[in-house]
């Protein structure tokens, strides 16, 4: 905390004019069950849907969308923050660094930077009782007031374990946070002290169960660098985990290597393991399952169950039971999937032999930026959709020396790297519908779908995009001029409805007219 | 890894660019020697190659040393020299002790150097005058591409494709119809580029006309031609009925056929001197403009 320092930019009139109560304390009762108003999570929810309730937007008057606002976010570089919106106040996150923000108008609130600045990535924050938590470049935890971003506690990460830049989640009053370094791991801090309480490792210490699965060698890697679902009911979080080392080369880890490439169902108040999936045993495609998985309620085969859905990096689209982890039903959700002929009743991966890369490269499909990526997919409990940003095309994977390697597109006609937003039937992973971005070649940004019937969707190039969440037809767009590489929001102030947007350093909120068009539907 | 990067590199530990200026290890007291840095060459090809490709592109049993982009050389020259001489354990990498003396080894480290670098660094030899005259002349060059004011729209402006380029990537684009400029790897983009590929394509418009000319952006809503009337073109995809690829590019690939062996060995010495060579230190912050 002493090192911290904070430039508080106290702006005249504190309270909105309009009288929009500021600030209100965030309890679990609200986490559990938002106010779509407000968007309080990374995933907007702990089931990850992405989802707003909100529906004054509609593909009906989505073209009469204007800008709003932008924030600069001085000082940052192509942001891959989620902003979270609280009673009016936006929050925006980078290492060391938060901007609380006026949802309505811009205006900036607060600003705290703890020396350095710093440009890494890093995806959101994560908010509770009048606390708003922050990662550091140095790996500590630092716990801000929301109304003025006073730091109220700052303490290193417990261990020699290395934060990364995934957005906290605040679940049952704890902070979960996580990192790869050494290797990937899931650690809970009290939220009201910064207590340390206890962390999951992805990848067994010598001896330990899975350690068997890394034949002779240590077993290393999963790093673990985006946020998760929690399940309320179970009391369990459900996270992703990343991929095995060496990255590149397999040959000195035969073996599964657990729990690498998993969905992992972790109990929140013990940080032990309840049930895993693996969807890529024994990686060499740096496929990381860090997806984020999407967990939905629904009648399956005749029967109610509880779910999680999943769009993996390595092209298959993954429905599993969240009780047992239990595979149910898996499909390729790209065209161009070489490295595997489908999946098996238990959904292991049927292997094309020939796929590791190698000193003069090895064509894969998907490639390793993967299939799709860490941006938020939504569903849309009304449309019964999944939506996702997909990266078709190929890769050629190599390898150098010591266990070294990388990719890069393929050179071939017909494979290289091409972005989508795709519509999945939630269930059965079939493409409802395809909207190209084009130019864009790469996995994100992230989307959004609303009750409105919207999807909203990031372009890589710049385009941020309103889409018809029924059919995909694009309703209208905005260049923000800049990359897009992080995920939108829906929030609602003073009976409006926004979307917000961060590209490159500026967050942009778009929103209809104060006097709509005559004959406009509102 | 969320964004990893092609990174072929010799042996995976991975330094900053800068580190070979007074990074970890001693100097190269061969750097930028022209005449050792052809003794390195000599050397490289003698025994390096069979594993690691004629110009460290990658071989059957050994990684690329260097690939397409200026970014990767992040290995400094100790750490490459040190690689030479003791070799990399549970690898195909020999140690070269005792098989090769400590200066050639220094010289092989400069010469990598190069490779790393682009064009300019290690321009081909060749008459260049020749070359420039087969790029204006039989190789209709010009007709596409500008050098220093003079030449044609439709293709990238030339005048200082050697500080940009790698040698094997400005041979690749002559001669493979299939190549790829490749950048820093896929993953990360940090600014937002403009396109340079140059496709030809015909626009035909809802009010019935048609633009030939070769693209020089486009995204899901709108489209902005360079004519074949020497004009810029905008379009809404609104206002747009087909969209015709015309083919990938119009650069030929068969210059290595088209041309004999002398002019295109002289149009590749000329291009390979299209630009500034590589500023450092003291000289790279003197260029820098002065602030008010």
């Amino acid at each position: 905390m002493n090192r911290a320092s904070v430039l508080p930019i106290l702006l005249a009139g504190f309270a909105l004019a309009s009288g929009v109560t500021l600030a209100q304390t965030v309890t679990d009762t609200n986490l559990l069950k938002p106010d779509p108003r407000n968007w309080l999570m990374y995933s907007g929810s702990y089931n990850s849907q992405n989802h707003s309730l909100l529906k004054q937007i509609t593909p009906q008057n989505a073209h009469l969308l204007q800008a709003a606002w932008t924030h600069h976010m001085s000082g940052m570089k192509d942001l891959e923050a989620v902003p979270l919106v609280v009673d009016g106040v936006m929050y925006i996150s980078q290492f060391n660094r938060m901007d609380a923000i006026d949802a309505r108008t811009g205006n900036i609130i607060w600003q705290y930077q703890r020396p350095p600045l710093s440009t890494a990535w890093q995806k959101g924050t994560a908010v509770y009782g009048n606390k708003i938590y922050i990662t550091t470049s140095d790996s500590h935890l630092v716990a801000l007031d929301t109304r003025n971003g006073h730091p109220l506690w700052d303490i290193k990460s417990d261990g020699d374990n290395i934060l990364a830049g995934g957005a906290p989640l605040v679940v049952r009053g704890k902070v979960i946070v996580t990192g790869n370094r050494p290797n990937g791991f899931i650690q809970a801090y009290d939220a009201e002290t910064g207590k340390y309480l206890w962390t999951w490792y992805a990848v067994p210490k010598p001896g330990e169960p899975g350690a068997e699965s890394w034949g002779k060698q240590v077993p290393q890697g999963g790093p673990v660098w985006a946020s998760g679902a929690f399940d309320p009911e179970q009391n369990l979080l459900i996270w992703g985990t990343g991929e095995p080392r060496p990255t590149w080369t397999g040959t000195e880890r035969p073996g599964d290597n657990l729990y690498s490439d998993c969905i992992v169902a972790i109990d929140v108040e013990t940080g032990k393991l309840k049930w895993y999936f693996q969807n890529t045993p024994h990686d060499t495609h740096d496929w990381d399952s860090l997806e984020m998985p999407v967990l939905i309620d629904a009648v399956y085969q005749g029967k109610p169950r509880k779910l999680v859905v999943q769009a993996n990096r390595n092209g298959f689209y993954y429905v599993l039971d969240r009780t047992t982890g239990q595979f149910l039903h898996g499909a390729p959700f790209v065209h161009k999937v070489n490295w595997a002929t489908g999946l098996d009743a238990k959904g292991r991966p049927i292997v094309v032999p020939g796929h590791d890369p190698s000193a003069l490269g090895t064509t894969t499909c998907p490639s390793s930026m993967g299939a799709t990526n860490w941006p938020s997919p939504s569903y849309d409990p009304d449309t019964k959709y999944f939506y996702l940003n997909v990266a078709e095309g190929c890769a050629v994977n190599v390898t150098s020396a010591g266990g070294g390697g990388g990719y890069n597109e393929s050179p071939k006609e017909g494979e290289g790297w091409e972005a989508h937003v795709r519509a999945l039937d939630a269930l059965t992973g079939k493409i409802m519908w395809d909207y190209r971005a084009v130019r864009s070649n790469h996995y994100g940004p992230g989307l959004v779908s609303t009750a409105g019937g919207m999807v909203f969707a990031g372009e890589q190039f710049g385009q941020f995009t309103a889409l018809d969440a029924k059919t995909g037809k694009p309703l209208w767009h905005y260049n923000t001029g800049d990359l897009i590489t992080a995920s939108p929001i829906v929030y609602s102030v003073g009976g409006k409805e926004y979307v917000a947007i961060s590209s490159s350093t500026n967050i942009f909120a778009f929103a209809l007219p104060d006097a709509p068009e005559e004959g406009s539907k509102r | 890894m969320n964004r990893t990067l092609l990174v072929a590199l010799l042996v995976c530990v991975s330094v900053p660019a800068f580190a070979q200026r007074g990074g970890s290890g001693p100097a190269n007291p061969f750097a930028g020697n022209q005449a050792a840095i052809q003794e390195g060459d000599a050397t490289f090809a003698a025994n390096c190659t069979q594993c690691h490709g004629a110009r460290g592109e990658g071989g059957e049993l050994g990684p690329a040393l260097a690939s397409g982009s200026r970014e990767d050389g992040r290995n400094n020259d100790a750490q490459i020299f040190n690689t030479i001489k003791n070799g990399v354990a549970g690898t195909a990498m020999p140690s070269w002790n005792g098989k090769l003396s400590d200066d050639q080894i220094w010289k092989i480290a400069a010469y990598i150097r190069v490779l790393r670098g682009t064009a300019i660094d290690n321009p081909l030899p060749g008459d260049v005058a020749h070359g420039e005259q087969v790029f204006w002349g039989k190789g209709q060059c010009g007709n596409c591409h500008m050098v220093n004011g003079k030449g044609g729209l439709d293709g990238p402006d030339l005048s200082n494709i050697a500080s940009i380029r790698k040698v094997n990537s400005i041979e690749d684009a002559l001669t493979k119809p299939e190549h790829r400029i490749f950048g820093p790897g896929g993953a990360h983009l940090t600014a937002l580029p403009p396109m340079d590929g140059y496709p030809p394509v015909v626009i035909a418009t809802t009010s019935g006309q048609s633009y030939n000319g070769v693209l020089m952006n486009e995204d899901s809503f709108s489209l902005q031609l360079l004519g074949s009337d020497q004009r810029l073109h905008t379009f809404d995809r609104s206002e747009v009925r087909s969209i015709t690829h015309k083919a990938k590019s119009l650069m030929p690939t068969d210059y290595d056929k088209r041309l004999s062996t002398d002019e295109f060995k002289d149009l590749m010495a000329y291009l390979t001197h299209l630009g500034t060579p590589r500023a450092t230190g003291r000289a790279a912050a003197a260029r820098q403009p002065a602030g008010d």
